[in-house]
């Protein structure tokens, strides 16, 4: 569904990710793995149209993305869950979320029935600042942001870095439900290899900026994990 | 007393309208616009023919004054500025070369004490502007006596700060420029065009500037070089308020603009000027980010 040809990043002058090719299923979950600095943030980034300056090719579908700017690829349906979060702390919860809905194609301005689903404790305090949110509930307002663009597909940056133990399986379980009910396409950079292996279909390896092992999360052997993640 | 005080509201209010403009463009851009106080020119200059060639009086001025300078400032935002994006010295250097471009074709036009030879009749005393009759002399609210003219500057600045605060804060598009102020990138994911944006914003605050113009010209005399004080004082507005503040522009107009008016009253202009810059150096040696900054930037 997504697919990258070819493609290299720059950030000023800075060479990131070199001729990385990938293709990302429609309704899998595909897990990007790698050591700190190996290209997976920028990856994302990328794709989003973040960084300062791209060659070759990205498609969604039908739709050439890689010479479009950041609001249309969002507009096309890729939603992104920034490291950090990126939540606006004074902004409230409701606008935080209803924020994403600009990249909904039929411009209505809601917040979708699953948002509510997926995160009651949100809902019940939409006029609340955003700041005012555990590091775990400011994961859940950015998943609900992205959520309310009605994305086809989602990219989440390192979901569970940073926040309380308590939360994370939370966190997790919304991811799985996402894509196991919803149907949602998925791109999850992740350090802990379990719940990669747990959660996607499929995984790709980062090393150096670019894409040294690829495939079926089945083919994802110790000894790979071994020799690209240990530290 | 209460009419010095009165002036000083009046002073503020003209400051504001400038700074407004300059607030929204620097808090969601990051562009110094140093001809933005051009704008405030080419809207009294606006006011001027227009009351020439069409007859027309402040009233209309105001809204004509906007649109001109909306487009000119949507022109500069197309053509210069959006290049720039980012570039914070090479947007100050540009824009303020486009102030120099305005100011001289404006002079080249129109000459210092308009003596142009395209215009038939205009002579020295052009430089002001009637203001309608309904404008002049004075209200009596107690014992003081308020100029109607001042009166009216504060009423229509009055208007325009709530239609911004309304646009800012109540409308999509508000809720956009709010969003781009705080992070750009962020915005720019969630699916907001942040080029058309902002260059709505600019031609907005271009507007707001434009119609600064229209209320100077009715008590100062119009020349080419009135803007570049303007933009020089706008920006000690917004930074004594908190770069990205609404709230924080409108206090600090007021307090710099009663300042102002307090000061001239018992010494004069010069001295007053003197203490505005000092009161704005010891606010921001205290206060570095300005009395209402944005948290978490």
């Amino acid at each position: 569904m997504l697919v990258l040809n070819h493609v290299d990043s720059f950030y000023d002058r800075s060479h990131i990710l070199h001729d990385v090719s990938l293709d990302i299923p429609e309704g899998k979950v595909t897990a990007v793995l790698g050591r700190n600095g190996t290209g997976k943030t920028t990856l994302l980034k990328t794709l989003m149209g973040l960084t300062d300056r791209m060659n070759g090719e990205i498609r969604l579908g039908e739709a050439d993305l890689g010479n479009q700017p950041t609001f249309r690829r969002a507009r096309a349906g890729i939603a992104y869950v920034p490291q950090g979060r990126e939540i606006i702390p004074d902004f409230t919860i409701r606008d935080n979320i209803l924020m994403g809905s600009f990249a909904r194609s039929d411009g209505k301005r809601e917040i979708p029935k699953l948002v509510s689903e997926l995160f009651p404790y949100l809902m019940n305090n939409l006029d609340r600042n955003g700041g005012v949110l555990s590091g775990g509930q400011q994961q859940q307002l950015a998943i609900a942001r992205a959520l309310a663009a009605d994305p086809k597909i989602i990219l989440l940056d390192e979901p569970n870095e940073g926040i309380q133990p308590s939360i994370v399986e939370e966190i997790e379980t919304v991811i799985m439900r996402l894509n196991r009910e919803v149907g949602l396409t998925v791109v999850l950079v992740e350090q802990n290899v379990s719940f990669a292996r747990q959660a996607a279909h499929r995984f790709a390896m980062m090393e150096k900026g670019r894409v040294v092992a690829a495939g079926e999360i089945g083919n994802l052997t110790d000894e790979m994990v071994h020799r690209h993640m240990a530290v | 007393m209460l009419e010095v005080l009165f002036i000083g509201l009046s002073l503020g209010s003209i400051l504001l309208l400038v700074a407004l403009g300059l607030a929204i463009t620097y808090g969601a851009m990051g562009v110094i616009n140093m001809a933005h106080g051009e704008m405030v020119m080419v809207g009294a200059y606006v006011t001027v023919l227009s009351g020439i060639y069409l007859g027309a009086n402040v009233f209309i001025a105001i809204p004509l004054a906007f649109i001109v300078t909306a487009l000119l400032g949507l022109l500069i935002e197309r053509v210069v500025v959006r290049r720039l994006y980012g570039r914070l010295l090479d947007t100050l250097l540009a824009t303020w070369g486009i102030a120099i471009l305005i100011q001289q074709a404006v002079r080249l036009e129109f000459g210092l004490s308009f003596f142009g030879i395209h215009i038939a009749g205009l002579g020295p005393g052009l430089q002001n502007v009637s203001v309608p009759e309904i404008l002049q002399g004075t209200l009596s609210i107690g014992a003081a006596e308020i100029n109607r003219y001042r009166a009216f500057i504060i009423i229509v600045t009055a208007i325009l700060a709530v239609l911004t605060w309304l646009i800012i804060y109540r409308t999509s598009i508000g809720m956009q420029v709010r969003a781009i102020i705080r992070n750009p990138k962020m915005a720019a994911a969630c699916g907001i065009d942040v080029t058309r944006v902002n260059a709505l914003t600019f031609a907005f605050g271009s507007g707001l500037a434009g119609v600064a113009g229209v209320m100077m010209s009715g008590f100062k005399t119009v020349f080419p070089d009135m803007g570049t004080s303007m933009v020089v004082d706008g920006f000690l507005v917004v930074v004594m308020g908190g770069v990205g503040s609404l709230l924080g522009s409108v206090l600090s107009a007021g307090i710099l603009g009663e300042i102002n008016g307090l000061v001239a009253a018992a010494t004069n202009d010069i001295l007053a000027r003197a203490v505005v810059f000092g009161v704005v150096i010891a606010i921001i040696v205290l206060k570095p980010k300005g009395l209402f900054a944005l948290k978490g930037r």
